[in-house]
């Protein structure tokens, strides 16, 4: 008898060992799953109720849920919701012909009237959606995108298959796309029937939710695992997988998950870097190259603080861009010198990437009487050798910076309520002009604590109403010369990625993922 | 010692309650909150304004705390900001995987720390005494992320052996050695970062032992080494040892932060750290209010287990 808790234990220790007899047999079944990693959580399955509005959770809006388009990386766009769009009404309005074939993954096809509704119940002042701002450009709404009672609502079903979008100001159809397609979503409306606004937020569809994007749902560990099944019905063609699995995993273990048979691709926020190519190469991993940049980095700048524009001007100078931009791409990346993609149709119209010049810097600092005063530089941890090397180009100018590492929520705070002097920050480029300033620059959010917002507000607003693409390249270029004199925010690089993946699944479409879509009804595993 | 227990349990709601409000303190008192990251930067302070109104964070602080004791009051943790979810419902989904992963991870540290501990003490300078010194350097020197990433580099990468990732394999049905595969190499990790305390324990409580009078007793009295060993070496240094053992309770239900986050384990600690990197309020308390329910009731249990292991132990009435 006192021999049977020893043997328990025994068993128990075997148990494990047991287990690394090699991987689990085949089910029996032909079933194909796709697996992805993914640095970061996704938020709630419901894609107005985004508390962080990132792209990991875009990414997975993007395949529950349809968007009208789908664009590509280069910015151009192909048909998804929409079939095909147009302009009316003096470039106020957009029509939109929707595609016929689209149906909600419970069968019920989609109409111009499911967008319509989804855009009234989310300007519903009553609801509790987030990132409202988003309606904000269509007519009937506040500032906040909020229905205006009274006023007619700028969205409307022409008839079965086409919405009509009207907009406060002209708009063309491509700009709104880039700008907000990966905004908004149709909602299956007809299973809201008799739901209060202020409800909709808590009901338990969103546990399970229906849509009508190229995946079906099928479970969830909120934070950690996302099953999908492929959508066998979906306009634009049958995924060519059975089901799609997200795993929540740490940064540092995507990788040799790849290699190690657990993942077949990670896409946003898990880019190869350049060191690890050899590796991954040589365990039969296919190496891509991104084509078109992924990433922007930016330092930004108190104003109020650092008051004297000759003093940021200086910052730039100080900065070795190239070295900044090599150390943290490792080659895969070019200096900037404005907030325009190289690849956004007006790039010709951004202001080149700077020389270092510590001489020059020097002086201005001189001319603007600069006593010396020190500033603190913040930034998340992984960001710290940056921090470092910036902190050393600076004292060459002779400018006196003091590191401060805190997670991004305490980074956005700091700036925003101006504890911090400087913060190194990276987004996701879009093709549109004004995609990083007209956020960043105005009066409900001056992050960079600028005295006088005009100068900028009244150039946004003029490049947002010229319709001709000439005289609008030539707002963009003057509006890019300013900022280059005033330097609110210190542009430093753009940055592609290496992506990796198994050699097993195609037709991944890795550069889009920078709009938060993917062309997952093109996927295909072996 | 029904008594007792009820004592120690009144004694306990104060000190439970002071835990919320302190932690609730600490989370008000970080910088930053969810609004911060939302856009990241982009967004307006209407649409920050709007966020706060939604999750009630707009509301000062004693009236959110009040608002938020109401509800554990009624039974109800709230739900999460960032997966709009009930912060039970996802502690419970969470629960399981976390006392699987840790608690396999704790029970594999005590089958190797206890009888290496005991053998080490019993002849300090032999192969046990090397083995115990050698595990204890491991465990303690050792941090968990670098044994994380050298096992998986070693077994999963090189080797091919083991799963770097997740609890089942994805897409599988997941059957129990799909399971076991995929808790090897975390609960190994989980073991050896814990082996060394609780190996240092063992050793030296019997080390203390072994030089009493009664074991020279037993010895002269003709009992077999064995018995010298574990019915009176290791039987009356069981206190320390226990307390090293039972203090890991804890640990097993609140998981280990590190070992999930890099296996993708979805247990207790990769849930907490998501929802203190997004500054979930709601989930960060929920956690909390688990986890100081569980180290009280330990430490409880702690002094329970004490009056029956040691009959010296005993509770009264004062």
């Amino acid at each position: 008898m006192k021999r049977l808790p020893a043997l328990l234990l025994a068993l128990c220790l075997c148990l494990p060992l047991a287990a690394c007899g090699g991987p689990p047999a085949e089910t029996g079944s032909q079933e194909v799953t796709i697996r992805c990693g993914i640095s970061n959580a996704w938020d709630a399955l419901m894609p107005y109720n985004s508390v962080s509005g990132s792209n990991y959770a875009r990414i997975v809006y993007d395949k529950l849920y349809d968007r009208l388009a789908y664009v590509h990386a280069d910015g151009t766009l192909s048909p998804r919701g929409a079939e095909s769009w147009e302009s009316c009404e003096g470039g106020y309005a957009v029509l939109f012909h929707l595609d016929g074939d689209a149906a909600f993954h419970d069968g019920t096809p989609v109409t111009a009237e499911h967008w319509v509704e989804t855009f009234t119940l989310m300007t519903d002042p009553e609801c509790p959606a987030l990132g409202r701002g988003n309606f904000s450009v269509f007519t009937g709404t506040d500032q906040d995108g909020c229905r205006v009672a009274g006023e007619p609502f700028g969205a409307e079903a022409v008839d079965e298959l086409t919405l009509k979008l009207t907009f406060k100001t002209p708009t063309t159809p491509e700009d709104f796309l880039l700008d907000k397609n990966r905004e908004f979503y149709v909602l299956p409306t007809h299973l809201l029937e008799g739901v209060e606004a202020a409800e909709l937020m808590e009901l338990d569809l969103w546990k399970a939710p229906v849509g009508s994007g190229p995946c079906v749902f099928v479970s969830e560990i909120p934070g950690s695992q996302l099953t999908l099944a492929a959508n066998q019905n979906y306009q634009l063609g049958t995924p060519g997988f059975d089901y799609l699995v997200i795993t929540v995993m740490d940064k540092s273990n995507l990788l040799t998950a790849l290699i190690a048979g657990d993942l077949d691709y990670y896409a946003i926020g898990g880019s190869l870097s350049a060191d690890d190519v050899p590796l991954a190469e040589a365990s039969g991993l296919t190496v891509l190259e991104g084509t078109v940049p992924n990433t922007f980095y930016e330092l930004m700048l108190n104003c109020e603080r650092i008051s004297d524009a000759r003093v940021r001007r200086a910052i730039e100078l100080a900065l070795d861009k190239d070295l900044l931009c090599e150390q943290s791409t490792h080659g895969l990346g070019a200096p900037a010198g404005s907030s325009i993609s190289p690849e956004s149709p007006y790039a010709a119209s951004a202001v080149p990437a700077a020389e270092r010049d510590v001489e020059g810097a020097k002086a201005l600092l001189a001319e603007a009487g600069y006593d010396g005063t020190s500033y603190t530089l913040v930034c998340t941890a992984n960001r710290a050798g940056l921090a470092a090397l910036m902190q050393q180009n600076l004292a060459e100018a002779g400018i006196s910076v003091t590191i401060e590492t805190v997670d991004s929520a305490a980074m956005f705070a700091g700036m925003a309520d101006g504890t911090y002097d400087m913060g190194i920050a990276s987004h996701t480029p879009g093709a549109l002009p004004l995609w990083f300033t007209e956020s960043r620059l105005s009066e409900t959010n001056n992050i960079f604590h600028v005295s006088g917002l005009e100068p900028y507000t009244s150039r946004i607003q003029a490049i947002r109403q010229e319709a001709d693409p000439e005289a609008r390249s030539a707002l963009v270029a003057e509006l890019d010369a300013y900022l280059a004199q005033e330097r609110p925010f210190i542009p430093l690089w753009f940055g592609t990625a290496l992506h990796v993946q198994s050699p097993t699944v195609q037709n991944i479409d890795y550069p889009s993922a920078s709009f938060s879509n993917e062309n997952v009804w093109a996927w295909v595993k072996e | 010692m029904a008594h007792y227990i009820r004592r120690r349990l009144i004694t306990a709601v104060p000190v439970f309650f002071g835990i919320t409000l302190l932690v609730f303190l600490l989370l008000d008192l970080a910088p930053g909150d969810l609004t911060d990251l939302m856009g990241e930067g982009a967004a307006s302070a209407a649409e920050q304004a709007a966020m706060e109104a939604a999750f009630g964070l707009d509301q000062p602080l004693p009236v959110r705390y009040l608002l938020w004791l109401t509800g554990l009051l009624q039974g109800d943790l709230g739900r999460s900001y960032q997966y709009g979810q009930s912060v039970s419902d996802l502690i419970a989904q969470r629960l399981w995987p976390s006392l699987l992963l840790t608690g396999t991870g704790v029970a594999l540290a005590v089958a190797i720390a206890v009888p290496l501990g005991l053998l080490a003490a019993w002849r300090p300078h032999s192969l046990w005494g090397r083995l115990s010194e050698l595990f204890t350097v491991i465990g303690s020197a050792m941090p968990g992320f670098f044994l994380a990433l050298v096992s998986i580099c070693l077994f999963s990468v090189q080797l091919g052996w083991l799963p770097a990732s997740g609890m089942y394999t994805a897409g599988t049905g997941g059957s129990l050695g799909d399971l076991l595969r995929h808790l090897t190499l975390p609960a190994a990790i989980v073991g050896v970062s814990n082996v060394g305390s609780i190996l240092r324990q063992t050793q030296s409580a019997c080390l203390e032992v072994m030089g009493e009078d009664y074991i020279m007793t037993a010895r002269a009295k003709g009992l077999r080494e064995r018995a010298v060993l574990v019915r009176h070496g290791l039987r009356a240094a069981l206190i320390p040892v226990l307390t090293s053992i039972l203090s890991h309770i804890p640990h097993i239900i609140g998981g280990s932060v590190v070992v999930e986050r890099i296996f993708g384990w979805p247990g207790m600690g990769s849930l907490m750290f998501s929802a203190v990197s997004s500054r979930d309020f709601n989930l960060v308390m929920g956690v909390t209010v688990w986890m100081a329910l569980t180290v009280l009731l330990t430490s409880l249990l702690l002094d329970v287990v004490y009056g029956l292991v040691d009959p010296r132990v005993r509770y009264e009435r004062i």
